[in-house]
């Protein structure tokens, strides 16, 4: 399990030394690299791995295209009108040649443009809405600066876990979503449009992955310091693997693995007095301030994707999560020493079904 | 009055400059403090605007030196936070706004063929307010406290739980200072443009540039309430803990957003629409030929001052409304192309068929309109609900937002600002080092935000202060950095070559640019009254149908050659025809706009440090100090003691009633309606929408309180109207004592909902309803008070022999406000008393 | 002219503005009427765009379109009988019309294919 996961959080660091290669060829013709090497990354919109998705990239190449046109033509006539001339024109010819252009480009050209654009648009819409048959609900949480998840329809009962976010492929996901403070932003740019997460309110979006693998997803709307720290590692699994891991995650198991070996109890008896007020883990502790640690040790990365989960990652966090991640609401553990934290991460790794 | 006297009396014109340069011309020293000129004010704020855009375009390159690379920590999130917040707010209120407000301030006049405009102490104020506001906003960045919600302010991550500093509480009082500015130069730019233009000059014969400003002044007057009302009511919360906004005690923060966008969205026109008006002043007279459809242009100005603003909604596209509410913001917002392509076709037809000359103005006119129009498409683009729902808040919304307000704005407004360079200085700009200015700024912007599209479209989000490299983002950030320098040392070259002009620029001769708009029949730089005799003209093109006009202007061979009286005096004219109404008699200068905008300023840091009642004792001040400069108004020995005018003229404005005053106040009062307006969809937008929401049984508030205090008041206009419909017929016999019982009257008003506000023991505190009526109540009790205090005022004016049916003027100005005030009382009764009692809960 | 038509003073620049604030309040009404129908009595889902909300709004938009119309032909007329500032106004006024009469059309079409309250 562990290997897996760390093969999920690896791909962008792999990614990206294949493509500083690239970028030698990226800065020689930018023109066309403009155009070609957008898509890569896991959060392009360009790359699209869902239906929602993929109409709007391709709304967006055929309004790029007119777009284009429309502009180069329009400076064309612009510096063409500047050419040396010598016309002289009747009023009445003159009045002929203004209507023609204001009628023309004023009117006709606007109205068409638009016209065409809602008939592509409206119905690339109405994709994304929560009708009809409802699809797999996954409830996502916003919080000062983390996502919390949860699956309220899984088998056996709710599943909660945090940043990490897994969702079956090939069918349609209503993503439920709220937030515990202040407005954030839900959104998977592969898969499809963003929603708001809104105090008081809960909005819904429906995406689908047509592929299983991760996509990348952060916050995008301004939340406070740590705005730019907050990720969301969306993995799509087929259906039977997606079933596997919810029933992995039932609070039962949850509880019974993390209170299994009694080598772990200082480590426990540490967390129940500095964690536990804020975070919980089944069977251990109930806060609900920080995020849900019953899995951590199975999730990809840590910090709300500042870091990678690799060895020994959660007790480098520990030490030096304020620098890693700025203005996070986690107290400092200064006064805590070494041992504790360490023995503390080890533990936590551990927790990984 | 037809018969005004186009007497060309032969007066010596060098005489004539030197009387009225001693009624108009500038004080020195000191007492320049006391200035209220509108050529003298509007240099003023662009100044001060370029100043604010110096301080705004520091923030920009910092922010673009910290994303240059990715992980980098070369700021802190939470100063990476002030930065960004502070440079959109400081160049959207501070910048954009005043610099544009301060272009009308100096040109309108000049253009119309007025000498100034028609409450120029309120020019004066305005400026004040301006400059103190702009530097209690900045100062808190050098406290290193500025605001760092961004410039939108959402809540609730800019309420007290989440931005516990004094960051918001900079924003929203120095913003709500600032915008006293905007509104009070909107009002009275909307009366100057309706009522003192030149003789003859009707509508339909008004320049272009007029037409934009006076849209633009309008929706100043409509759009900007809203903000300040959703900033007081932030600033409450914030403050006092009354729940507007926050869910737990039944708000809702989506309100915010529907009452800044009200305003945001319009704002962007607001900037657009001046700037649209100096592209179309700048082609037709390089292209040496009349604007090609005239009537197009006024009907695309006219339909988008409406249309913005029905927009609001699509910058909220992805906050959770029903998708028809979004198709209908979704489709309004793509019908503004229409306009701005009406646009953009006049200007190109008007080229086409005219001799257009590449100078300089109109290289950054043709820079307007390659990066203007890339910015309309991407617009149209983003009104596309699923498009929207996937770039909103990347940087593609970044740079089309920079697209639209640059090229929009600043691309426009370094044209005009080249144009009219020999009118401010009487020198010509040089076209080498300009040109490089050009080219530099023109490539530096388009490497900037053409790339950012595309950082947008890879899924950078807005307003992170650093980014994980691996996301193919890195390249054009950097990029996007390096290119924003070449652009700075663009404008940086700009701003050089407008200052070394005023040493080293050739002088200019008359009409340098042989364009056909009255400014140009200034002398250059401007004289302090503009013009020594006003012209009466026939066609759109003054300059054109008469080249020697300027001259026999100076020599005094038209209208109002007369200084003799020694007060400043220009046309009343009728809005729409442009013939003579009256002769507006205008004050001199004045310290009260000063002192005024002292105290205020003093109240909004008061409020800052929370020192409430230091505030309190100010805003009394500065009512004291307002009261008195409204004294000296009419017939007051400062003002126009005796009303003798050359025989055959009009009367003087305060002896008739219908001046600048009556269209002042209605105009003030649109802006006020605008507030109340936001204020009721409020009201009715928490009732049904807000999730927490919830309100008593029975209303809290006396019914037959409410209906007492609203037959007061009513009873209080009937008596005013009679008082007025006496003066209509020249009689004035218990007049004082008509002031005061209607003053009594609405004393009355004020006492009985003084009672039901107390009676009714709200918890304003507790429950976003209470919170809501007791606003509601106060802006009742607040203009209940102020017509009570004027119509005193007016009764001792006539004890003093200032009002009366010589000077019926002042009573049919304050009329108005009792008759706004009875309408909007019984508007709230029924919708905070009634309504609730019939509907329930 | 009709006396009626007469009274409507369709040569004061008043027109300008007349129609768009029609538009505006239009624009308000059905936005405004259409929020609070969904909060107050949503339509179920599944009746799809037939129902009595979006009829409602049609037959407003029908209506406010009709009046418009009507408006911008008598500005036109108004507009051919007079000359110079009287011509300008009420030929301006007119395109004002018609671009009021047709926001709301186009502003509209969404009602007739997009269920009211989701």
């Amino acid at each position: 399990m562990r290997e897996r996961n760390s093969n999920i959080a690896s791909p962008n660091i792999q990614r990206a030394t294949g493509r500083r290669v690239n970028r030698i060829a990226v800065l020689a013709v930018l023109g066309l690299a403009l155009l070609t090497a957008g898509c890569a990354g896991d959060k392009s919109i360009l790359d699209p791995a869902g239906q929602a998705a993929r109409d709007v990239a391709l709304i967006w190449w055929i309004m790029l295209t007119f777009s284009a046109v429309v502009l180069t033509v329009l400076t064309g006539l612009w510096l063409f009108a500047f050419r040396p001339r010598d016309v002289t024109r009747t009023p009445s010819q003159e009045r002929r040649v203004a209507r023609h252009w204001i009628l023309g480009g004023g009117i006709l050209l606007p109205v068409v443009s638009i016209v065409a654009l809602l008939a592509f648009g409206v119905p690339a819409g109405q994709r994304m809405l929560a009708i009809g048959e409802p699809g797999e609900v996954i409830e996502v949480i916003g919080h000062q600066w983390w996502f919390e998840v949860r699956y309220p329809n899984a088998e056996g009962g709710e599943v909660v876990t945090a940043n990490h976010l897994v969702m079956p492929v090939g069918e349609p996901v209503d993503f439920h979503v709220t937030s515990a403070d202040v407005i954030h932003g839900f959104w998977i740019p592969r898969l499809g449009g963003k929603v708001d997460m809104i105090p008081g309110r809960e909005n819904r979006i429906r995406l689908q992955a047509d592929i299983p693998a991760v996509f990348g997803a952060q916050c995008a709307e301004l939340c406070g310091v740590a705005h730019a720290h907050m990720h969301l590692f969306v993995e799509a699994l087929p259906r039977e693997e997606y079933d596997a891991w919810l029933a992995e995650r039932q609070r039962d198991a949850l509880a019974t693995m993390a209170t299994a070996n009694a080598t772990d109890d200082e480590a426990r008896s540490a967390f129940m007095t500095h964690c536990a007020s804020c975070h919980s883990v089944a069977g251990v502790s109930d806060g609900t301030l920080g995020p849900d640690l019953s899995d951590v040790g199975s999730r990809a990365t840590l910090g709300a994707g500042v870091m990678a989960m690799d060895d020994g990652a959660i007790s480098q966090w520990l030490h030096h999560h304020q620098t890693l991640k700025p203005g996070n609401l986690m107290p400092s553990h200064a006064d805590i020493d070494t041992d504790t934290l360490d023995s503390l991460g080890a533990w936590l790794e551990t927790l990984n079904p | 009055m037809s018969s005004v006297s186009q007497k060309a009396i032969e007066q010596d014109p060098q005489q004539l400059h030197e009387d009225l340069h001693d009624i108009w011309g500038n004080p020195k020293g000191w007492k320049a403090l006391t200035i209220v000129n509108h050529t003298t004010l509007g240099l003023r704020f662009m100044i001060t605007g370029m100043v604010f855009f110096l301080i705004g375009g520091i923030l920009a390159m910092l922010v673009r030196t910290q994303l240059a690379m990715p992980d980098q920590d070369f700021m802190s999130p939470d100063i990476y936070n002030q930065v960004t917040t502070m440079h959109g707010t400081v160049m959207m209120f501070l910048f954009a706004i005043p610099m544009l407000e301060g272009l009308a301030i100096y040109m309108i006049p000049k253009m119309i063929g007025a000498r100034d405009l028609v409450c120029p102490r309120l020019t004066s104020l305005g400026y004040w307010c301006y400059l103190f506001g702009g530097i209690i906003l900045t100062s808190s960045l050098i406290l290193e406290m500025a605001p760092s919600s961004g410039w939108f302010m959402y809540t609730p991550l800019s309420s007290s739980e989440f931005s516990p500093d004094l960051g918001p509480d900079f924003w929203l009082l120095g913003i709500t200072f600032v915008e006293i500015s905007a509104l009070s130069a909107g009002v009275e730019i909307v009366v100057s443009i309706l009522r003192t233009r030149t003789q003859g000059m009707a509508l339909h014969k008004m320049p272009l540039f007029a037409w934009y400003i006076l849209a633009m002044a309008l929706m100043i007057v409509v759009g900007f309430p809203p903000l300040i009302l959703a900033s007081v009511m932030l600033e409450l919360e914030r403050a006092v803990g009354m729940p507007f906004f926050e869910v737990a005690g039944g708000g809702d923060p989506i309100l915010w957003q529907h009452l800044f966008w009200l305003f945001g969205h319009p704002e962007v026109y607001i900037i657009f629409l001046p700037a649209a008006g100096i592209i179309s002043t700048l082609i037709p007279v390089f292209a040496g030929r009349p604007i090609v459809g005239y009537g197009w242009v006024v009907f695309a100005i006219i339909v988008t001052g409406f249309i913005s603003f029905g927009l609001w909604v699509h910058h909220m596209f992805t906050v959770g409304i029903p998708q028809l509410a979004q198709a209908f913001f979704s489709a309004a917002s793509m019908l503004v192309a229409v306009p701005t392509a009406i646009q953009v076709f006049v200007w190109l037809a008007t080229l086409w068929l005219g001799k257009p000359k590449m100078k300089l103005p109109m290289l950054w006119v043709l820079g307007f309109l390659i990066i203007f129009v890339c910015g309309g498409l991407t617009g149209v683009m983003l009104a596309l609900v699923p498009f929207n729902w996937q770039v909103h808040d990347t940087h593609f919304v970044v740079a089309h937002m920079h697209y639209v307000l640059v090229g929009g704005m600043f691309f426009p407004l370094i044209a005009g600002l080249y144009y009219w360079l020999p009118l401010f200085s009487g020198r010509m700009p040089s076209e080498n080092l300009g040109r490089w200015g050009f080219w530099l700024t023109f490539l530096g912007f388009n490497g900037t935000f053409l790339i950012m599209h595309w950082t947008g479209l890879l899924g950078m989000p807005r307003r992170v202060y650093t980014y994980d490299t691996g996301m193919g983002w890195d390249i054009y950030n950097l990029l996007s950095s390096v290119s924003s320098f070449v652009m700075s040392a663009g404008i940086a070259m700009v701003l050089l070559d407008i200052a070394l002009h005023f040493r080293f620029g050739k002088p200019a001769k008359q009409n340098p640019w042989n364009a056909d708009t009255l400014e140009w029949a200034n002398t250059m730089p401007p004289s302090a009254y503009n013009f020594v005799s006003l012209p009466k003209i026939e066609t759109r093109h003054p300059l054109w149908d008469d080249p020697n006009l300027p001259v026999t202007m100076a020599e005094g061979k038209h209208s109002l050659a007369v200084a003799t009286h020694g007060r400043r005096e220009m046309w009343g004219t009728d809005p729409i025809s442009g013939k003579v109404r009256e002769i507006i008699h205008l004050p001199g200068n004045s310290w009260w706009p000063l002192f005024a905008a002292m105290a205020l300023a003093v109240v909004c840091i008061s409020l800052l440090v929370r020192v409430y009642a230091l505030a309190g004792v100010f805003v009394l001040i500065a009512g004291v100090f307002l009261l008195r400069w409204s004294w000296e108004n009419g017939a007051h020995p400062k003002a126009a003691p005796d009303a003798n005018v050359s025989p055959g003229d009009p009367p003087l404005h305060s002896r008739t009633m219908d001046g600048p005053g009556v269209w002042a106040m209605g105009t003030f009062l649109i802006a006020n309606g605008s507030f109340f307006l936001s204020y009721l969809f409020g009201w009715f937008y928490l009732w049904t929408v807000s999730p927490e929401w919830s309100m008593p049984d029975v209303s809290p508030l006396s019914l037959s309180g409410l209906v007492a205090a609203g037959l007061a008041i009513t009873a209080g206009y009937m008596v005013m109207v009679k008082l007025i419909r006496g003066l209509r017929r020249q009689q004035d016999a218990g007049l004082a004592s008509g002031f005061y019982l209607a003053g009594t009257l609405g004393a009355v008003q004020v006492a009985l909902t003084t009672w039901v506000m107390l009676a009714a023991d709200l918890a304003p505190t507790e429950t976003t309803h209470d919170a809501v009526l007791l606003l509601g109540l106060i802006y009742a009790l607040f203009h209940g008070g102020l017509a009570v205090v004027l119509t005193v005022m007016q009764a001792l004016r006539v004890r003093y022999g200032y009002v009366g049916a010589h000077a019926p003027f002042e009573p049919a100005v304050v009329v108005q406000l009792w008759r706004y005030n009875a309408v909007v009382f019984w508007i709230l009764v029924g919708s905070l008393a009634v309504l609730p009692r019939v509907i329930g809960g | 002219m009709s006396p009626l038509l007469e009274r409507l003073r369709l040569t004061h620049p008043i027109h300008f503005v007349v129609g768009l604030t029609v538009w505006c309040i239009w624009f308000i009404a059905v936005y405004g009427g259409h929020a609070v129908a969904c909060e107050v009595a949503a339509p179920a889902t599944e009746r799809g765009v037939f129902t009595l909300l979006n009829g409602w709004m049609l037959l407003l938009s029908i209506v406010t379109t009709a009046l418009l119309a009507a408006l911008t032909w008598w500005c036109w007329q108004a507009g051919q009988l007079h000359q110079g500032r009287a011509r300008f106004n009420a030929v301006v006024s007119a395109g004002l019309y018609l671009f009021s009469a047709l926001s709301v059309v186009f502003v509209a079409l969404p009602i007739i294919g997009i269920p009211p309250c989701v």
